[in-house]
């Protein structure tokens, strides 16, 4: 009940993207959103992160309209990863981690313990820690991309939104960064990500949304909605599901 | 951490001294009068009445420093806080047509309504920035964000230069204030008297103060738009709150000493390169340099064809133009 939208339509520029969509976000569990291309995964997930305004419909946080929830104190309940980021130029990455804790610093941006603490631990946990005081702008992509994301955790928030957090990733980072969304779960945090390998999702969600075309087309767990017809009517890909020898979840092979 | 903050407050301590030796070398040079860097000082705090140099220290040249140094001030807060908002390296009042639209205000109501006095230019000059100021932001669509840097620029220019048509115009129809506005429009400091600092000080107190509390939040529109609403910066009270001070730093300067320009572009870069990109850091630093910076102009424009006077606006152009030339070409658009 506590993330929801109702109706919702949202896009740029008089283009609807997402079109009357009513979702109930399950908590405490990892959910995925998967969807071909343009299918409207990232604008629903900036949409229910407050950062685009809807252009029909509400999105509703705990039973109140998201646009009439403080800023700072929504900030404290949901953190969003963004698609892609900007390269700051001069910034240190343990300045750039720091500036996640906004949401709860003190007078002009003071730093409290507390906050120094979880910034280290999330440094540690996003395997940081080494690169504390290189600048954001001389790192690869994957590392960029894994200091954005200690930026988002450090926020500490019960919801995470992800959108394409493996992107620019080497598979190890990304097998590391499922197992820590999975330790974060466990912690009871609501995680909805934008995923393009399916099986990842498959793997580690516990609850897929699959999307196209601004709506939405099924929602379940990997089992439920993973099926041939499935595949072939949103991805238009002729493919067959197997059981992953490993993880006993569906896997789907193309032909 | 202790060694960054020692080495903050070392470069704030030497660049203070810097301010200091230079509006003391601005107390005493360029004199019709011989004033020596003693009666320089002397002036300051043990005054002789009977010594026609200190009156000349005291009642001219001191109010002159100080008004120089608030208008410095102001005008590198308003270009950090400008390039924070837009996120743009080029933004500063004299670009962004706040100058000229601030100029045009100002000219309008000392030549049509001459009446209204000090009070009224100055509020002419702030709603004349306002106006100017929101016609680029809506013409360089400076809201929607991306990265349309080159647009707002473009707005700027265009703006700037329509704005200095009607202030032409205005100044044709009212001859005889002319010559008063012209020098004014230059941005000159030879008529800031202690009159001058007195209607300065509390607007200029107020905007220092607003931009310092301003500061961590433009610390997030550095991560861009998405990322500050999403770490709970209301973007839309942030960006009305930034213009609002930018418009009180800016008018208040403009209709004490006329339209400067080039401070607000230049001294941000220096105080970046100076300090890093935390604005808690590099603005105090900017306000510093920017009170240097007009300070030295305002000396060194006494001495170039002395005794008579150039406006100190045009040696601060012959120093922000290049600049700006090599700041379009360091950065593609």
């Amino acid at each position: 009940m506590s993330l929801s939208t109702h109706n919702l339509s949202v896009g740029y520029h008089d283009t609807a993207i997402v079109k009357q969509v009513d979702l109930t976000i399950p908590e405490g569990k990892i959910i995925a959103l998967l969807g071909p291309n343009g299918c409207g995964k990232s604008t629903l997930l900036k949409a229910m992160a407050r950062i685009l305004s809807p252009m029909d419909g509400q999105v509703h946080w705990q039973g109140q309209n998201l646009h009439g929830i403080a800023s700072k104190k929504l900030a404290q309940q949901l953190a969003l990863l963004p698609q892609t980021q900007p390269i700051p130029e001069g910034i240190k990455v343990k300045d750039l981690v720091a500036y996640g804790r906004s949401p709860y610093t003190g007078f002009w941006g003071r730093i409290s313990k507390e906050d120094h603490d979880i910034i280290t631990q999330v440094m540690q946990e996003t395997g940081i820690t080494e690169l504390a005081e290189q600048l954001v702008s001389e790192l690869s992509g994957g590392q960029r991309q894994r200091v954005w994301l200690a930026m988002t955790l450090a926020q500490d928030t019960p919801y995470l939104l992800l959108d394409e957090p493996t992107t620019y990733m080497d598979l190890s980072h990304q097998v590391e960064l499922m197992h820590l969304l999975r330790k974060l779960n466990l912690q009871g945090k609501t995680i909805i990500t934008v995923l393009h390998d399916i099986n990842q999702a498959a793997r580690y969600c516990d609850h897929l949304i699959v999307m196209k075309k601004g709506k939405i087309v099924t929602q379940g767990s990997p089992d439920s909605v993973l099926t041939q017809r499935l595949l072939k009517e949103v991805f238009s890909l002729s493919a067959q599901i197997h059981q992953d020898p490993i993880a006993k979840t569906p896997m789907c092979v193309v032909e | 951490m202790i060694s960054l903050r020692f080495s903050f407050f070392a470069q704030c301590l030497l660049l203070l001294l810097l301010l200091f030796a230079c509006s003391w070398i601005s107390l005493f040079s360029w004199s019709v009068i011989t004033v020596t860097p003693a009666d320089a000082l002397h002036a300051l705090y043990n005054m002789n009445q009977d010594s026609i140099a200190q009156h000349i220290v005291h009642d001219l040249r001191l109010p002159r420093v100080l008004v120089g140094i608030m208008v410095g001030a102001n005008l590198a807060a308003a270009g950090v806080i400008m390039q924070g908002l837009t996120q743009n390296p080029l933004a500063s009042p004299s670009v962004l047509g706040i100058n000229a639209g601030a100029a045009l205000g100002m000219a309008s109501v000392s030549t049509i309504a001459p009446w209204f006095g000090l009070l009224g230019s100055s509020i002419a000059a702030i709603i004349g920035g306002g106006i100017a100021w929101a016609f680029v932001m809506l013409l360089g669509s400076a809201w929607r964000g991306g990265n349309e840097h080159g647009r707002l620029v473009l707005a700027g220019v265009a703006i700037s230069a329509l704005c200095a048509a009607l202030t032409k115009a205005v100044i044709i129809i009212a001859e005889d204030q002319a010559a008063g506005v012209l020098t004014w429009l230059a941005g000159s400091l030879t008529d800031a008297r202690w009159q001058t600092f007195d209607s300065l000080w509390p607007v200029c107190l107020i905007g220092l103060l607003g931009a310092m509390l301003i500061a961590p939040t433009l610390n997030l529109l550095q991560l861009g738009d998405d990322n500050a609403r999403n770490l709970g910066v209301s973007l839309m009270w942030v960006k009305l709150g930034g213009s609002f001070l930018v418009l009180l730093l800016v008018g208040s300067a403009i209709s004490s000493v006329g339209a400067i320009g080039f401070v607000g572009l230049l001294v941000p870069h220096m105080a970046r390169m100076l300090a890093g990109q935390d604005h808690r850091k590099f603005l105090p630093i900017a306000m510093i340099l920017g009170a240097c910076l007009v300070v030295l102009s305002d000396t060194v424009s006494r001495g170039i064809i002395y005794p008579a006077e150039t406006p100190a606006g045009a040696i601060l152009a012959l120093i922000g133009a290049p600049f700006f030339i090599y700041l379009v070409r360091k950065r593609t658009l």
